[in-house]
């Protein structure tokens, strides 16, 4: 569905993407991750034809350079920004862009209640939170049906709720055999949400691979914080008997551990099957530059 | 509808929603009317249309370029500071069309202004006043249309190139004191200091599109030697009246098509 062969991009001096090739196939979604500044918007935006590039992109057999209005016909976008006119209504800035596809207004209607934005179909744009504005860009993505979908940050300012949505969303996108490429800083999404993974760092591919090994790499870990009530001296000793490899310790009221993403639903487990109760679960997750900075280092 | 025409429907929705152009048309409208009486010394429609298109030639010539450098300077910047140029450039349409589309119903919004403001005026004036100098009448309205066009073509490409709203607005600003302003006081010296050459003055009153309408406005109305300024009066001269009329002409013409031009030019080579 998408072929990206040897693509490069430079901005004056800086080199914001070099020789960056990789394929997606039909029916697959692919995550790509990056810190700041690694060159994932300019890889979305060269694969929708916003930006001029060496190398060649190709969407469903066509050529990005050469018909890039043919090529977008076959891509749905989702800007980072999920920038929208403020003072069109939910309903109006669906229709405006389904008649820019020459789809019927229905099918504008049918993508605003899909999004779950039916309700506040006569809603202005400016007046929608940052959630509601994303589910609206999405819903303009969605309008023709695309075989590919291309989303450029497609969980930022999301609730969980949304997130959730999102992941949902995206399966059923690839489950009807559509291709999906998407940019994320949400690690721990990513093995939800994608087959395959690619990373960049500093316009280079450093690392591609299935997503799932994403859960199992030693850089993206979060710290579990439990609250346990009179038995935190207990539930220390029993987690670093259970889990050596994570040492468990003690931070004001609270018990602190470093965990990957597969390991939290175990670290409670333990400690319920332990008969020792858990009043209250806080997650900080991985500072995702930092996360990538020793993810790329790991795997060169 | 296709996807050139649904753009311009929109850029003429949110052009007609602008309070600016609004405030544009109804401000001409009464100023018709106003320029009509004081012109006429308390009685509205006794001098009818000659004297009322006289006097709001230089109003027009102030006012139109302004209205329309701005309203097409923020046209392509506002999108792209709002980030909804990539939203748009992400539909399967061209950098070229959508910029064409943008302009057009830009124009066609200024012209709607244009032919509101001076229209609904002109039609009052009509009612009462003798029809004598109507045609002129409806000159002076297809005179502030064309500069209108011309001047929001310049304020597109200067939408284009400097990317950034308030770029793009202090320069349509800064062109518009330089068109209306210091141009025609530039050229007066020029004719006053030195021993202009006949091609320089032809050059002079060409290359600024609101002296061309200017001259074409009085030459249209009054064509008086004093009041057609000293370019004016070279051309009216040197050439004739239908001969200067058509070169201004094609002059506002290559106003409109030059910068548009310019302006597709550079934003298809621009990255979003």
């Amino acid at each position: 569905m998408l072929q990206v062969v040897e693509l490069g991009k430079s901005y004056r001096n800086v080199r914001a993407l070099d020789g960056v090739s990789f394929a997606l196939p039909r029916g697959r979604v692919l995550a790509v991750v990056g810190a700041n500044g690694a060159g994932k918007s300019t890889l979305i935006k060269s694969v929708v034809g916003l930006i001029r590039f060496e190398g060649r992109i190709v969407v469903d057999g066509i050529d990005v350079s050469r018909n890039p209005k043919a090529a977008r016909r076959r891509i749905g976008y989702l800007s980072q920004e999920a920038a929208l006119h403020p003072d069109l209504t939910v309903a109006e800035t669906a229709s405006f862009y389904a008649a820019l596809r020459g789809l019927p207004p229905q099918r504008a209607r049918e993508c605003v209640e899909l999004v779950g934005l039916g309700a506040v179909s006569d809603r202005r744009v400016g007046a929608l939170s940052g959630g509601m504005r994303r589910r609206l860009a999405l819903a303009v993505a969605l309008l023709a049906d695309p075989p590919l979908l291309v989303l450029d940050e497609p969980a930022s300012g999301l609730d969980v709720a949304a997130r959730v949505e999102l992941r949902r969303l995206i399966a059923d996108q690839r489950s009807a055999g559509k291709s999906v490429l998407l940019s994320t800083h949400w690690l721990e999404d990513v093995p939800h949400i994608a087959d395959d993974v690619l990373v960049l760092d500093r316009g280079r591919v450093v690392f591609t691979g299935p997503a799932r090994e994403l859960l199992e790499a030693p850089a993206i870990e979060s710290r579990l914080y439990l609250r346990i009530n009179g038995r935190s001296q207990d539930a220390i000793e029993l987690l670093r008997r259970a889990m050596p490899q994570r040492p468990a310790e003690r931070l004001g009221d609270w018990v602190v551990l470093p965990v990957r993403a597969a390991e939290k639903a175990s670290v409670l487990h333990t400690l319920v099957a332990a008969g020792i109760p858990v009043s209250d679960v806080r997650v900080e997750e991985a500072p995702a530059d930092e996360a990538l900075r020793r993810l790329t280092e790991v795997d060169p | 509808m296709s996807a050139f025409l649904t753009l311009v429907r929109k850029e003429v929705r949110d052009a007609t929603q602008s309070r600016w152009l609004v405030g544009f048309a109804l401000s001409f409208a009464l100023l018709v009317l106003l320029f009509a009486r004081v012109q006429s010394g308390g009685d509205v429609f006794a001098e009818g249309f000659n004297r009322t298109t006289a006097g709001l030639l230089n109003l027009a010539l102030l006012a139109v370029p302004l209205l329309a450098l701005l309203l097409g300077a923020s046209a392509v910047a506002s999108e792209r500071e709002q980030g909804t140029l990539a939203t748009l450039l992400s539909q399967p349409i061209g950098p070229g069309e959508l910029l064409l589309a943008k302009y057009a119903g830009l124009t066609l919004a200024l012209w709607a202004a244009v032919a509101l403001g001076f229209g609904l005026g002109g039609l009052l004036l009509a009612l009462f006043a003798p029809l004598g100098a109507f045609d002129r009448f409806l000159i002076f309205v297809g005179l502030a249309a064309g500069l209108a066009s011309a001047s929001a073509s310049i304020g597109v490409l200067l939408s284009v190139a400097l990317r950034t709203r308030l770029r793009a607005m202090a320069s349509a600003v800064l062109v518009w004191l330089v068109l209306t302003l210091f141009y025609e006081l530039a050229a007066i010296a020029i004719a006053l200091t030195i021993s202009a050459s006949g091609r320089t003055l032809l050059l002079a009153s060409l290359l600024d599109p609101v002296e061309s309408a200017r001259i074409l406005g009085v030459l249209a109305v009054e064509p008086n030697l004093d009041v057609l300024g000293p370019l004016g009066a070279y051309l009216a001269t040197e050439l004739g009246v239908g001969p200067t009329a058509a070169l201004l002409s094609m002059a506002m013409v290559a106003w409109i098509a030059a910068p548009l031009s310019i302006a597709v030019a550079v934003f298809r080579r621009q990255d979003v």
